[in-house]
């Protein structure tokens, strides 16, 4: 008994032990696919097997963060969004990936990519694509984009009637309103002197965040613009659906409305009045590395496979994604996408990466749908409330 | 047969033997797993055999050993019968408890899990015995918290392995450690170590009562009583109406109207979020053909409380149809018969005869639905997800949370930031107060009274 | 009249003593309403304060309990009045963004229901008239128009209660995966033009094939498939007649026969279905991959708990031993903690067990659950059954484990099968264990599934979660009333003792 026991385990035993990368991803659909295909290729090449296994976006910091010491998780993960490295390396899960990169390779990156993935002076990950969100036009109903704020409501006021909208998007999700906040001088963490973010200097209360609070209640309050019951979901659908002039929305759905055969163009917000350039905050994704992977070597060596700029090239045609390396940039430059949301991307300010951000988007989302569920709300009382919690919660009180 | 020894004494020693037998078990368990993982292990197979080997071997173990106890104390052989649900119990219940309990009293986190801080990677240029020489100053690129590195766990890995070491001190570029590691480390990483933090988790709990314990737990009581009640009086009306034999189609009314208890919730609640949409949902819409104004259903805190309570209504109420149904069906018809004969009208024998018997077994199923509507975490999660955002509270507490929700949310959502020691500490607080609640109710049942024999 | 006077009486010093307690404008909205109507809301509670005056002079007495119930009864009015009047300023009077908004349509659906009620009364003349007057005998017409009216209150709520599932129904016929539809419907009916009722004009199957896109599905499946449906036809057909003819012989047997044939052939399918015959590209093509590993997974925990908890039910029921009753507490009491808390807890003794991401782990996961309540109705069954059976086998010369295995054991099916279905409806649409314990497309179940399609990052699968959800409550709908009875019964069993 114990000896077919035996045989059986090191049977079981053996399908691990040959050279395999696992990879994690949340890619769907052609990219996954493009995923699949650069596996394959790298498996040629290397005869090192790589395994990729779908694990849904929301669950990935989690799992890798616990599972990564123990042995359960990937050796790669492609891709995360930057804002997760700091906590992810913090909490021991990435590996400082600065020591396997070339100098060409680092060159060739946006500097804001590069900016992105690095925490305390290391770099934790290939970043591999930006992303922002932008205007984007229903060029059936808007043949040029509004370039002032007062050209901007015209228009979107004329089409919001009973059946068709103007302007909608996430009106209580904070990473789509980021660019108001900016656009009146707030900003979530100030600098240090060596170029780190500093998590003591929190930047969206004050004189500035009343204003981007004000004008985000106005939108809906006062333009008559978003409506309440509009969330991210109802905004894209009704977009797919051709009711819709403008969204603000990123590159992620561009591969849905070409589904739905709408001809779209791309454009930077104008400036709210009063307040300077709207700015989005730019995500940057790319791939890290396991720091307790047994494999770190091959596992290197096929992300870095994945953010040569052909690759990246290929990739940017499977799900339209922008690219961060200005090798690639430059040869898709004639793309309307990629100019217009480079464009955007350039405006914009990297998401903070430290993980004290974590303790930021919770009260921060909590103030915004506070501040538009009401039309009597007290957009003062709200945003110092909020900047009290967040900083309570940086403190560890 | 035979006798338990009596008493205090008689448990313990029960308890004793068992325990001896499992120790026992476990020890020559743990010595076949170890002879298996040498004889697994190769290269081509480091990992030898998977962990749980040890489980089925002890199993296996335990059974000569129990069977050999048995003659010798033939009463244990009454335990027998407990001992997998025992072990079970140990293993996947009280387990998880005790480690939550050890965890309320720490600050464990995302932050401080006891692992390397990546971003504190310094390499190591040489080792000289106990003294690691870094290629920068150690104090800064280690980002230590106390002065001078002192007392500071570090992760040395190099050669393939990974040691935890104590820093002595730091000089410049120099640490000096506890002990001298056996192999040449090539980086050094200090460990963001997770602490006993005594009560500070209740403290917090408590100190922000009015942000998020008190409003959470007015409201987990409100919504409990409330759910209770409205699918107890619908679930009645209904029982009582469709147990009437006079009634055609009955069983037919019956059968469709368990459809909503049938339905699993998590495809049904996330379609009542579209149903209630303010702007867009049918609700809306169909109230709009009666000429009522649109409702804030899920927007408004006031209105996302009712609508939560509705939709425990339609997921709850045909439970309660059911149980009165069977509760109906097991009084006797000749009380009937005998009102009947007795002059009595339908209403009275109504009154006097149904009434006073559906009591007695309803007032289980009303407590046990309470305590099972408590902690209802999938309702409030997968409906409005704790919201919409309520002034004043953390944002982790919100309109309509319920204090298992704001326990998950601390814990294990974006919100909280995994503070698994402050969700762990959330967690007792909800154990002790669904402890008192049914130390209530065995007190109004006299459950356990019976039991004492 | 006493009582009534003397609540009149308590009615009256509370709202004086409110009122001067809190003052005009508090936060109650009892008195907010009675300031704001003006002079004469005033006017009626100082005249019920003189009422007051007047009466405690003729001394009126009656329990402190009736005052309670008085105050509490005003006070919890006051607060319902509130809440009523913060839900009502909650609503805006402006109509939804395209939709029909008819005002005072509710006007119509009453004059409709009162219509119909008018017509079934008259139906109910005629119909009674007629028969009595054929049969010679008397019957109400109240009476039946009663139950018609009955009748009319079960059809609406039926209706009611089927408009939610006729709406996922719905969605998973439309391709567009929008949970709404925005353009514009010409259509007859108005409750479709209003989105009211859905449009099922367009009815696309896009949905569904991506369910099954790149699925194979081998020719012995298709038999296995093929027996099995035939098998619970015939369990069916059975079922059916035992139901006219009561319990018959052949049929009984049949019954039971058909029931396991097809649990053996649905057990076999189950098994024998393997992840590389699910060989689609997308996320959904899985899901009849995840479908399989549910079930699996669901009838497997079943099992456990019905394993884990006859021995230590009956253990509490029959044995008398020291420590039994501390015993039983700890049983209850420990489950109350509220387990999935413990997630971390349970991350880690499955992770050093090297069970983390298989179906053996989350099944010992999850089976800490049910063993304490399983264990409390199983024993409350045997109590039930009596001693007599079990005493004849022990004069027989049979022993404990014998008596057990032999007489109580086959006794018990109907409670067994309410702890397996307990158990399996109630792990069969958890997503937040195994989502933590199983990672990868291949291994997912169908909680984890459907919970994916509504929490992408940014895309929403709303059409491919309906059809989904349709295909998958089917296994579900088909055990919840294949077995109603048991539900039933195992309900009452369970809660008369509790």
């Amino acid at each position: 008994m114990k000896r077919y026991l035996v045989l059986f385990l090191m049977l079981a035993g053996f399908a691990f032990a040959a050279g395999k990368v696992t990879v994690w991803t949340h890619f769907g659909g052609p990219e996954l696919e493009w995923l699949k295909a650069q596996a394959a290729s790298f498996e040629r090449a290397t005869g090192t097997k790589v395994e990729i296994v779908e694990v849904p976006f929301g669950d990935i910091k989690q799992k890798f963060i616990l599972g990564a010491p123990q042995g359960e998780a990937a050796d790669l993960v492609v891709t995360v969004p930057h804002d997760w490295v700091g906590e992810m390396a913090a909490s021991g899960a990435l590996e400082p990936v600065g020591k396997f990169a070339t100098k060409d390779y680092l060159s060739d990156l946006m500097p804001v990519a590069l900016e992105a993935f690095s925490y305390q002076g290391k770099l934790f990950g290939l970043p591999m694509n930006a992303e922002s969100v932008a205007l984007i036009y229903n060029k059936k109903l808007v043949k040029s984009p509004p370039k002032t704020w007062d050209e901007f409501l015209a228009l979107a006021q004329k089409y919001t009637t009973g059946d068709t909208f103007g302007f909608l998007y996430d009106l209580g999700n904070p990473y789509f309103n980021y660019g108001w906040f900016k656009a009146y001088g707030a900003y979530v963490f100030g600098k240090r002197a060596d170029g780190g973010l500093n998590p003591s200097d929190l930047g969206l209360g004050g004189e500035a965040g009343y204003k981007a609070g004000q004008f985000i209640k106005d939108l809906r309050y006062k333009y008559g613009l978003i409506p309440e019951g509009v969330d991210y979901g109802v905004a894209d659908g009704a977009f797919k659906d051709g009711v819709l002039a403008m969204i603000l929305n990123g590159p992620w759905a561009l591969g849905d409305y070409k589904k739905a055969g709408l001809d779209i163009g791309i454009a930077p917000l104008p400036a709210p009045p009063g307040g300077k350039a709207w700015g989005p905050f730019v995500g940057v994704q790319g791939i890290v590395l396991n720091a307790y992977s047994k494999n770190k070597v091959a596992a290197i060596n096929f992300a870095k496979l994945l953010v040569r700029p052909d690759a990246q090239i290929s990739f940017n045609r499977a799900g339209g994604r922008i690219p961060v390396s200005q090798g690639a940039l430059s040869q898709l430059k004639d793309d309307p996408v990629v100019k217009g949301f480079s464009t955007t991307i350039a405006m914009g300010d990297p998401m903070p990466n430290i993980p004290e951000m974590g303790k930021v988007w919770g009260p921060w989302g909590n103030a915004l749908s506070l501040i538009i569920q009401k039309p009597d709300s007290d957009v003062k009382k709200i945003i110092d409330q909020m900047v009290e919690e967040i900083q309570k919660g940086i403190q560890g009180e | 047969m035979y006798k338990h020894p009596p008493g205090l004494r008689g448990f313990l020693v029960a308890i004793g033997l068992l325990g001896a037998a499992i120790l026992a078990a476990f020890s020559i368990g743990l010595f076949a797993y170890w002879a298996l993982e040498r004889l697994a292990t190769s290269a081509s197979n480091p990992e030898g055999v998977p962990n749980y080997t040890l489980l089925i071997t002890s199993a296996l173990a335990l059974i000569p050993i129990l069977i050999l106890l048995a003659r010798r104390y033939a009463y244990l052989t009454d335990w027998y019968y407990l001992l997998p649900a025992m072990l079970f119990l140990l293993a996947f219940t009280v387990y998880p408890i005790v480690l939550t309990v050890y965890l309320a009293f720490t600050n464990y986190s995302g932050l401080h899990n006891g692992k390397p801080d990546r971003a504190s990677e310094t390499r190591v240029v040489r080792l000289a015995g106990r003294t690691l020489v870094l290629d920068g100053p150690a104090e800064t690129s280690l980002r230590c918290r106390n002065p001078s590195c002192s007392e500071e766990l570090v992760e040395l890995v190099g050669e393939g392995r990974r040691v935890y070491d104590r820093i002595e001190r730091a000089e410049e570029n120099r640490l000096v450690l506890a002990r001298a590691p056996d192999f040449e480390p090539r980086y050094v990483y200090r460990v963001n170590t997770f602490s006993y933090v005594g009560l500070k988790n209740f403290v917090f709990i408590f100190a922000n009562a009015s942000r998020a314990l008190i409003p959470v737990f007015l409201w987990n009581v409100v919504f409990a009583f409330a759910s209770v009640l409205s699918t107890a009086l619908l679930g009645l009306i209904l029982g009582i109406v469709l147990n009437n034999r006079r009634l055609p189609l009955r069983n037919t009314y019956r059968t469709l109207l368990v459809i909503s208890w049938a339905l699993p919730g998590v495809i049904t609640i996330q379609m009542w979020v579209a149903l209630l949409n303010k702007q867009f949902g049918a609700i809306n819409r169909l109230l709009g053909l009666l000429g009522v104004y649109p409702i804030p259903w899920l927007l408004d805190p006031l209105w996302a409380k009712v609508s939560v309570l509705l939709v425990n209504l339609w997921l709850g109420f045909p439970y309660m149809m059911t149980a009165t149904l069977g509760a109906l069906s097991t009084i006797p018809d000749e009380l009937y018969e005998a009102a009947r004969v007795d002059g009595a009208s339908s209403w009275q024998s109504f009154r006097r005869i149904t009434l006073p018997l559906l009591r007695a077994p309803f007032i289980p199923i009303l407590l046990s639905s309470f305590a099972y509507n408590f902690n209802n975490f999938n309702i409030i999660y997968l409906l409005t997800g704790g919201g919409p955002s309520s002034e004043g509270r953390l944002s982790t507490a919100q309109a309509t949370d319920i204090l298992i929700s704001w326990a998950y949310k601390t814990a294990f959502r974006a919100e909280g930031q995994s503070a698994y020691g402050l969700g762990a500490a959330i967690s007792l607080v909800i154990f002790a107060i669904t402890v008192g609640i049914s130390l209530v109710n065995f007190k109004f049942t006299g459950a356990l009274k019976e039991e004492r024999k | 009249m006493r009582r009534v006077v003397f609540g009149a009486l308590v009615a009256a010093i509370y709202v004086v003593v409110r009122q001067v307690v809190f003052g005009l404008g508090s936060s109650n909205a009892w008195l907010v309403l009675a300031y704001e109507s003006g002079d004469a809301g005033l006017a009626l509670t100082l005249l019920a304060g003189v009422l007051f005056l007047g009466l405690i002079a003729a001394r009126f007495g009656s329990s402190w309990r009736d005052v309670l119930a008085v105050v509490a009864g005003l006070e919890a009015g006051t607060y319902l009045l509130a809440i009523g009047q913060a839900l009502g300023q909650a609503v805006r009077p402006r109509p939804a963004f395209g939709s029909v908004f008819i005002p005072g349509g509710w006007r119509y659906v009453l004059v409709g229901y009162l219509a119909i009620a008018l017509l079934l009364l008259v139906y109910s003349a005629v119909y009674i008239g007629v028969k009595n007057r054929l049969t010679r005998r008397k019957q109400s017409v109240w009476t039946f128009f009663g139950y018609a009216l009955i009748h009319l209150f079960l059809v609406s709520l039926v209706m009611l209660v089927f408009y939610p599932v006729i709406q996922v129904v719905a969605a998973s016929f439309d391709p567009t995966n929008n949970l709404f539809s925005f353009r514009r419907v010409n259509s007859p009916f108005l409750l479709v033009r209003a989105k009211v009722l859905p449009d099922f004009s367009r009815i696309s199957l896009e949905n569904y094939q991506r369910l099954v896109e790149g699925v194979v599905i081998y020719g012995y499946q298709w038999a296995l498939l093929a027996a099995a449906a035939l098998a619970l036809l015939l369990a069916l057909w059975s079922g059916y007649k035992l139901r006219r003819l009561g319990p018959v012989e052949p049929w009984a047997t049949l019954q039971g026969r058909a029931l396991s044939v097809f649990a053996l052939l649905a057990f076999l399918l189950v098994v024998l279905v393997s992840p590389s015959q699910f060989g689609g590209r997308s996320t959904e093509s899985k899901f009849l991959l995840w479908v399989r590993n549910t079930l699996l997974l669901s009838s497997a925990t079943g099992f456990l708990a019905v394993a884990l908890t006859a021995t230590a039910g009956y253990a509490f029921a029959r044995f008398r031993f020291p420590g039994r009753y501390p015993l039983l507490l700890t049983f209850i009491f420990v489950q109350m903690f509220p387990g999935f808390l413990a997630l971390i807890a349970i991350y880690y003794l499955l992770s050093a067990l090297d069970l983390l991401n298989t179906f053996t782990g989350l099944l010992l996961a999850y089976s800490g659950g049910i063993i304490s309540f399983g264990s409390w109705v199983y024993k409350g069954y045997i109590e039930s059954l009596g001693h007599s059976l079990e005493e004849a086998a022990y004069i027989d010369g049979a022993s404990r484990w014998q008596a057990f295995l032999r007489i109580i054991l086959p006794l018990s099916a109907p409670i067994f099968v309410f702890i397996f279905l307990l158990q399996f409806v109630g792990t069969y649409s958890e997503f937040i264990l195994a989502n933590l314990v199983l990672t990868g497309v291949e291994k997912w179940t169908v909680g984890i599934g459907l919970y994916s399609f509504t929490t992408g990052q940014f895309s929403t699968k709303w059409g491919v979660f309906a059809a989904a959800s349709v295909l998958g409550s089917l296994p579900i709908l088909m055990v919840f009333y294949g077995f109603q009875q048991y539900f039933v019964s195992g309900y009452t069993a369970g809660a008369v003792k509790e």
